[in-house]
C-alpha cells in the first residue's frame, strides 16, 4: 500500500473517531503515532509519544498562550466590559441601531485584551442585551449582534488561535498579532455599515436610544483607558521588537491584574476563578498542539500535503479558484468543529498547498482562516457563539429562540464574507503593517 | 507571570534576571500536565458532540466506554514513555543550560502527572461500565 494510501485511511478512521465525541486532541495523537507506527517504526512512533508531547510542553514559546488566557480572563472577571460598553453607547447610542453598533465596537475593543471568541460573547452579551432590550431593540439583531461581535475577539489580537497557527507554521507571534488589526477593524466597520442598512430597511428593528452631550462623551473615552494602554504597551512591544510575546503577555497580564486591582473590581473569587480558567483552557490548548505535532509528523512521511499540493498544481486553475476552494472548506469544517481544533487538524494539510505551492503570504493566510474559521463560531450547527449568548440571554433578559439568533447572524456572516473577499483584493491590508515591523 | 515582568524591568536597568526563561519554561512545562487531569474531568477538551448527543442515553454511554478504553490504552503508553525518557536523561545527565536544573526531574514529575491522568480515565472507565451493568 502506498504512503498516500495509508495516510487517507487513517484521515478517514479519524474523521469516524472524531463523531464519537472522543476530544480531538487525543484523536489527532492516536491516530498520528498508530499511523507513524505503521509507516516508519513501533520504536519511532513511541519516541513520538514521550518527546513531542513533552517538548509542546515545555516550549518557551507556548508559555504565550497561558498568560494571554490569564490577560483575558483578568479582563473578563473585572468589568473592564462594561467601561467599553458604556464608551460606545455614548457614542453611538442615539443613531438608529446604535447600541447594536455600540455593542460591536465594545466587542472589538474586548477582543483586544482577550483572545477568545466565547468569551467575549459572553462578556459583551452580560452588558449589551438587557440595554438593548430597554431600548426594545429586536431580539434577532440584538443576540445577532453579541454573537457575532463576540466573533471579533479570534481576529482582534491577542488571539489564541493565531498564536497556535504561528506555533504550527514558525511564523512570528508578533507579526500575525500586528497583521490582525487592520482586519479586526475593516470587519468591525462593515458590520456597523451592515447594521446600519439593516435598521434603515427596518427602523423597528433598532430604535434610537438616549442622547448624550459631547462633554459626556468626552467623559466616557475615560473607560478606554486601560484597555488601550494594555494593548498599546502589548503590541507597541511586539512591533518595536521591545520584548518576546511570552514578555508582552506577561506584562499585558499584569497591567489587566494591576488596573482591576486599584479599581477594586476583581475579587478573590474572580482571580482563583481566572486561574482555574486559564488552566484548564491552556492545557486544552496545549493538548491540541501535542495531538496537532504528532498528527503532522504522520502526515508528513505520507507526504499527503505534498501529493494534495502536485494533485492541485496539476489541474492548472487560477490560483484564487484553489484559494476559494481551501477557504470554503476552511468554512464548512468550521460550521462542525471548533474553529481551533479545525485550524490545529488542517494547517499541515494545507500550509503547504496555499503558501508554498499558489505562492501566498504565509501571514495573510493566518489571518484569513482565523477569519473563515470565525464564521464557524456563529454558523449551525456547531456555532459556538450562539449557544453561548443564548444560555446568557436566556438568564438575563428571557429566552430568545435559537433560530432568531441564527436568523440574526445572517447580515453578519454577510458582512465577513465581504470583508474576506476585501481582504483577498487587498492583501495590503493585512500585510501593511508586519512589513514596517523592526 | 511575576518573573517574567519582573525580568523584562531588569533587562531595562541591564540588570536580567538569570534563568528566568528557564524557570518560566518549567513552570510552565509542569501547570499543563497538573491540569491535566482536572481539564479531562471537567470535559474541558473540544470534542465533536454533533452525532452523539442524538444517540439515546444507553448508546452515548456505550460509545463513552469505547473512547474511554482508546484513551486509557494511548494515556498508558504515553506515562510509560515519559518515565523511560525521563530515565534516559537521567542516566545521560543532561541539565539545562543556565541553572543546570536537571531536566529528569521535570519529565519525572510530567510522568507522574500523566499518571495521576490515566488513572483518572481508568475510574471514568470503571464507572461507565458501572452504569452500563446498572442499565
Amino acid at each position: 500500500m502506498s504512503p498516500t494510501a495509508i495516510g487517507i485511511i487513517g484521515i478517514l478512521i479519524m474523521i469516524i473517531i472524531f463523531l464519537s465525541r472522543m476530544p480531538v486532541a487525543y484523536v489527532m495523537a492516536m491516530v498520528g503515532y498508530l499511523g507513524f507506527t505503521v509507516m516508519v517504526s513501533g520504536k519511532g512512533g513511541l519516541a513520538l509519544l514521550s518527546r513531542n508531547i513533552y517538548d509542546v510542553f515545555s516550549s518557551y514559546g507556548l508559555t504565550t498562550i497561558p498568560l494571554f488566557v490569564l490577560m483575558g480572563q483578568f479582563a473578563f472577571n473585572s468589568g473592564i466590559n462594561r467601561r467599553l460598553y458604556d464608551t460606545g453607547y455614548k457614542f453611538l447610542g442615539s443613531t438608529r441601531g446604535g447600541l447594536a453598533m455600540a455593542t460591536v465596537s465594545a466587542c472589538t475593543a474586548f477582543g483586544a485584551v482577550c483572545g477568545s471568541s466565547p468569551a467575549t460573547a459572553a462578556t459583551m452579551a452580560t452588558v449589551g442585551l438587557p440595554e438593548m432590550k430597554r431600548y426594545n431593540y429586536a431580539d434577532e439583531l440584538a443576540t445577532g449582534a453579541v454573537a457575532s461581535g463576540g466573533g471579533l475577539g479570534m481576529i482582534m489580537p491577542p488571539s489564541i488561535v493565531l498564536i497556535v497557527y504561528g506555533v504550527l507554521t514558525e511564523q512570528s507571534i508578533g507579526a500575525l498579532f500586528v497583521a490582525g488589526v487592520f482586519p479586526s477593524i475593516l470587519v468591525t466597520i462593515l458590520f456597523i455599515i451592515s447594521i446600519y442598512i439593516r435598521c434603515t430597511l427596518a427602523p423597528e428593528q433598532g430604535p434610537p436610544g438616549q442622547r448624550f452631550t459631547l462633554k459626556e462623551k468626552i467623559a466616557s473615552l475615560l473607560g478606554l483607558g486601560e484597555t488601550l494602554a494594555v494593548f498599546i504597551i502589548v503590541m507597541g512591544g511586539l512591533f518595536v521588537g521591545l520584548f518576546t510575546p511570552t514578555e508582552a503577555a506577561a506584562i499585558g497580564s499584569m497591567g489587566v491584574l494591576v488596573v482591576s486591582l486599584i479599581r477594586r473590581q476583581l475579587t478573590w473569587r474572580g482571580f482563583v476563578n481566572s486561574l482555574y480558567e486559564t488552566l484548564s483552557t491552556a492545557c486544552m490548548v496545549m493538548m491540541l498542539i501535542a495531538g496537532a505535532v504528532i498528527f503532522g509528523k504522520f502526515l508528513a512521511v505520507t507526504r499527503i500535503p505534498f501529493e494534495l499540493a502536485s494533485y492541485v498544481g496539476g489541474f492548472d486553475l487560477p490560483r484564487s479558484v484553489v484559494m476559494g476552494m481551501v477557504i470554503f472548506i476552511y468554512f464548512l469544517g468550521g460550521c462542525f468543529m471548533d474553529a481551533l481544533a479545525f485550524v490545529t487538524l488542517t494547517v499541515p494539510v494545507f500550509y503547504p498547498l496555499v503558501v508554498t505551492s499558489l505562492g501566498y503570504d504565509p501571514i495573510w493566510f493566518g489571518i484569513i482562516i482565523v477569519m473563515v474559521t470565525e464564521m464557524g463560531v456563529i454558523t449551525p450547527p456547531v456555532g459556538i457563539n450562539v449557544y453561548v449568548v443564548f444560555g446568557v440571554a436566556r438568564r438575563i433578559i428571557g429566552e430568545v429562540p435559537l433560530e432568531s439568533i441564527f436568523k440574526g447572524i445572517f447580515p453578519f456572516l454577510i458582512a465577513v464574507v465581504a470583508g474576506i473577499i476585501i481582504l483577498m483584493i487587498f492583501p495590503h491590508i493585512i500585510l501593511f503593517l508586519p512589513r514596517l515591523m523592526y | 507571570m511575576s518573573l517574567t515582568c519582573a525580568d523584562v524591568f531588569a533587562r531595562y536597568f541591564h540588570h536580567p534576571i538569570f534563568g528566568s526563561v528557564e524557570l518560566v519554561s518549567i513552570m510552565a512545562t509542569l501547570a499543563v500536565p497538573m491540569a491535566l487531569p482536572h481539564t479531562h474531568k471537567i470535559g474541558g477538551h473540544v470534542g465533536v458532540e454533533i452525532v452523539v448527543r442524538l444517540l439515546s442515553e444507553k448508546t452515548q454511554t456505550i460509545i463513552k466506554t469505547c473512547t474511554d478504553i482508546l484513551s486509557l490504552g494511548l494515556f498508558a503508553l504515553v506515562t510509560w514513555r515519559m518515565m523511560a525518557y525521563a530515565r534516559d536523561l537521567q542516566l545521560t545527565g543532561e541539565v539545562s543550560m543556565n541553572l543546570e536544573i536537571p531536566f529528569y526531574y521535570v519529565i519525572y514529575t510530567t510522568g507522574f502527572c500523566l499518571l495521576v491522568f490515566t488513572l483518572v480515565i481508568f475510574y471514568d472507565l470503571v464507572d461507565d461500565i458501572r452504569k452500563l451493568k446498572g442499565k
